[in-house]
């Protein structure tokens, strides 16, 4: 059986990291283990669970921080920080049970990227244990600081490879007055990217622009945050976009009415689940293709931002022919792509990481072996080893 | 020489000294100065300097304030005054590719007429590169709301210690793996040598609302900057400056600042028209009400860019007081502002030097700009440092940092203990030496150097206990001081 430690502490993290490292043992990082399914797992000596480092550690509502402690809930820290009218502008999926370190390990992003900047724009400093047993404190809790080398940049998606992040500081923002979604339901792919494209060229800053298409049609969802005359100026715009593409936008008050599409990975437990970063330019031909895969079944595209998630469900042959596909399109344009999420039927045959090898995979690698050179942490699992 | 050819180096002495100094207050004559007119260039000279084992320093407009283009141990200066195009204007992926050495303005310039624009904007950007900016990861006013330059940079191209090219990102907001343009912008120079930048450009905005609020004392104003966040409302930019930085930007530039204030503030909203007037009013009530005695609002561009000329002027603008300056660049969490621009007037006090202060306040990055006469002796320049020197460890035991903006280089490298500990430095170096493992890029910037750095008795400046240390446990900064880095 796997032992389980759960420091309190990133000292405690620390030593027990270093006590793995001299002895080679290995070891899986896991927060609320939201995604477990992100990467090439292998199976490991240990796991390390941050739950037992939990809570705000401190918040100065005036100065726009917050620093918490990496196994406390998303959830939670945003219920504490509503209490003083404010929030942490990160909306990814898993977001009511995942912890703030299995967010910034895994690069978790929503659709909120587009207009507050994501894990990278507002992570500001953390507190690492690293494999050797030392305690590094990457950046700082000032929202502007460029001393010595951004290590924070580095732990954001790396998936626990290079140390635990036990503690995390971010800029927070006032919760808006206002806000307003708009559902636009269009006639195919290319009307859906044309709203949303339309939409990201203007200065309304969006705080959503999800595209989401399956068989039953394509919508562009228009989420707008900020002061009232801004809302409604977005929602104008939106019907503008909407009517130039031959559609209509509709007014909802449902404010979940975006969630199933930003739950995608949540929930395409089965086939595989395809995520590609494009160029925003390239978004539209790529869905369309992606649509016209035999084993397509859903698309969710963070418009916006360029991120698009394709789910394909089928007979296993088909379903790893059409991720070839995708994998292969977003390399061309210069994206990078992963398969998120497979059934465990596929996990033999369909690696995470079969997208385009990224640029300067060497020097990833000296990182890597710098920073844990037993390669206790997490091996295999990122597109790093 | 044969190497590039005759045209792409300087080796005459009086070629060389136009390349000892750059923003900053420090110099040192490079052996050799190398203009390279394209990516295979600027290889292959690295190539031939780590077989010579010969340091290769980057350097754009020279308007850096840390030191960062100064060959600190001599070697070669890289200068790209020969590739500064932009490459490509991408308007449907909303991104620019572009060349180290052009100027930062330019590119805004050139996007404008496709409704985009690249977010920095230093004070010096209409000198500034975009290779510059990579390096030292620039600001600027806008950044409270856009963010730095790492926020808008997406893809490098970076020639290698060992003349290797390896492109890093891209036109993507992601690449897999970790984050190399995130780690290399703000790396000073040290890690390789930036050859192409992409950009993300940004929707200009509609419209914008400038006010210029001016205040009987500067606590007022810096506690104006509080009260407007307090409220909800995170403007696009919030500037402060004092009454002898407004003295000087009113000779130089005849911004209409008023000359009986003690503090002004220049807060400026943007985004889509619809809303702005009323942020304006309640912007306008807020400075009101913490005593405001003036309140103006730019009435057209003309006038908003002729505010704005007062600040991004007014570095420029300390020859009117003194023959030179030297500015820092210390952080503090903004709710701090009014005690620490207290300490710095009491500092100047001290040193019995005239502290001009214009800064980004909205961040709670602080410019105090010393005044000083240089040709009164090297002792005059040394005194001047420590008073610096004070003021950025009093930002750190605020829970601050050394450098907001202008980065580290050699002006501040012998510092770093203060704000990190013995292992943070050690985790830095094992990036260092995983990209430059002969340590030829930049050497003598961001890393305390061991001969250099003797000099400075930390334990006797430093303040006691930082904010971090005290609740992490860790050791104190003069503690830290005292302990040997394991790699130095």
């Amino acid at each position: 059986m796997t032992a389980v430690v759960r420091p309190s502490d990133v000292a405690a993290c620390a030593a027990a990291l270093g006590d793995a490292a001299r002895d080679r043992r290995t070891v899986r990082i896991s927060g609320a283990a939201t995604k477990a399914y992100l990467g090439q797992l292998r199976a490991t000596d240990m796991t390390l669970e941050t739950a037992g480092m939990a809570g705000i550690v401190d918040h100065v509502p005036a100065d726009l921080t917050v620093t918490v402690a990496a196994g406390t809930r998303l959830a939670d820290l945003q219920r504490a920080l509503g209490e003083r009218g404010q929030f942490l502008p990160l909306d990814p999926p898993h977001g009511d049970a995942a912890t703030i370190g299995g967010i910034v390990a895994s690069g978790s992003e929503g659709f909120g990227r587009l207009r507050y900047g994501g894990v990278r724009d507002n992570l500001i400093g953390t507190v690492v244990a690293l494999a050797d047993g030392t305690i590094a404190h990457p950046g700082g809790r000032v929202v502007k600081n460029v001393a010595g080398y951004d290590l924070n940049k580095l732990l954001i998606g790396s998936l626990g490879t290079l140390g635990v992040i036990a503690e995390a500081t971010f800029k927070v923002l006032p919760l808006p007055s206002a806000r307003g979604l708009a559902v636009v339901r269009c006639s195919g792919p290319a009307a859906a990217f044309a709203v949303a494209d339309a939409l990201v060229r203007a200065p309304l800053r969006a705080s959503a622009l999800a595209v989401e298409g399956t068989a039953r049609g394509w919508i562009t969802y228009v989420e707008a945050q900020g002061a009232r005359a801004q809302v409604e100026r977005a929602m104008q715009e939106a019907s503008r976009a909407a009517a130039a593409a031959g559609a209509t936008a509709e007014r909802t008050d449902d404010e979940s009415a975006l969630a199933p599409a930003r739950e995608l990975p949540g929930t395409a437990a089965d086939g595989a689940l395809v995520r590609v970063a494009l160029p925003i330019g390239a978004q539209r031909s790529f869905a369309e293709s992606a649509s016209r895969l035999d084993p397509f079944v859903r698309l969710v595209a963070d418009a916006g931002s360029g991120i698009v998630r394709v789910h394909l469900r089928g007979d296993d042959a088909a379903v790893l022919r059409a991720a070839d596909t995708l994998l292969a399109g977003a390399s061309v344009v210069g994206g990078s792509a992963r398969v998120e999420r497979r059934a465990p039927s596929l996990r033999e045959r369909l690696g995470a990481w079969g997208g385009p090898r990224p640029g300067g995979d060497f020097l990833m690698r000296r990182i890597k072996d710098a920073f844990d050179p037993a390669g206790v942490l997490e091996p295999g699992r990122s597109v790093v080893g | 020489m044969e190497l590039l050819g005759e045209d792409k180096v300087l080796w005459r002495p009086q070629d060389l000294l136009l390349y000892e100094y750059d923003g900053a207050v420090d110099t040192s004559l490079p052996d050799a100065v190398v203009l390279p007119s394209e990516t295979a260039d600027v290889a292959k000279l690295a190539r031939f300097c780590s077989q010579h084992q010969v340091p290769l320093v980057p350097r754009g407009a020279g308007t850096g304030l840390s030191g960062g283009a100064i060959p600190v141990f001599g070697g070669i200066v890289v200068s790209f005054a020969r590739m500064s195009r932009i490459l490509e204007i991408d308007v449907a992926d909303m991104r620019a590719v572009v060349q180290p050495g052009l100027i930062n303005l330019h590119l805004s310039t050139a996007a404008a007429p496709y409704g985009l624009y690249f977010v920095p904007d230093p004070s010096s950007q209409k000198a500034c590169t975009l290779g510059g900016n990579v390096a030292e990861n620039s600001g600027g006013p806008h950044t409270l709301a856009y963010g730095v330059t790492t926020n808008h940079v997406t893809g490098l191209e970076v020639v290698l210690s060992d003349g290797s090219v390896v492109r890093l990102g891209g036109k993507a907001l992601e690449h897999e793996g970790y984050d190399l343009v995130g780690l290399f912008v703000g790396s000073e120079g040290t890690l390789g040598i930036v050859t192409e930048i992409t950009v993300k450009l940004t929707p200009l905005p509609e419209d914008r609302r400038t006010i210029l609020a001016a205040f009987p004392t500067m606590d007022q104003a810096s506690e104006t900057v509080s009260a407007i966040i307090a409220a909800g409302i995170v403007p696009a930019a919030i500037e402060l400056m004092d009454a002898l930085a407004t003295e000087a930007v009113e000779a130089a530039v005849h911004a209409g600042y008023p000359l009986d204030a003690d503090g002004i503030l220049l807060v400026e909203v943007d985004g889509v028209r619809d809303g702005l007037d009323e942020q304006r009013e309640r912007i306008e009530e807020i400075c009101r009400a913490q005593g405001a005695t003036t309140l103006r609002v730019a009435t057209s561009t003309l006038d908003r860019e002729r505010l704005w000329a007062g600040r991004k002027g007014a570095f420029a603008a300390m020859g009117r007081l003194a023959p030179d300056y030297y500015v820092q660049d210390g952080v503090i969490p903004r709710t701090r502002l009014p005690a620490i621009l207290r300490h710095v007037r009491e500092v100047g006090e001290r040193y019995g030097v005239r502290i001009a202060n214009v800064f980004h306040a909205g961040d709670g990055n602080l410019h105090p700009l010393i005044l000083f006469d240089g040709s009164a002796g090297p002792a005059v320049l040394e005194e001047v440092k420590q008073a610096g020197f004070e003021i950025v460890a009093a930002c750190v035991e605020a829970g601050g940092s050394l450098t907001g903006e202008h980065g580290i280089g050699m002006e501040k490298n012998c510092y770093m203990p203060l704000q990190f500990t013995a292992e943070d430095l050690a985790t830095m170096r094992r990036i260092k030496a995983a990209w430059d493992p002969l340590g030829l890029m930049n050497p003598g910037k961001v890393f305390p150097t061991p001969g250099r750095c003797k000099e400075y008795d930390l334990r006797a400046a430093a303040p006691r206990g930082s904010a971090r240390a005290s609740r992490t446990g860790a050791p104190t900064p003069g503690a830290r001081a005292e302990k040997k880095d394991r790699n130095a």
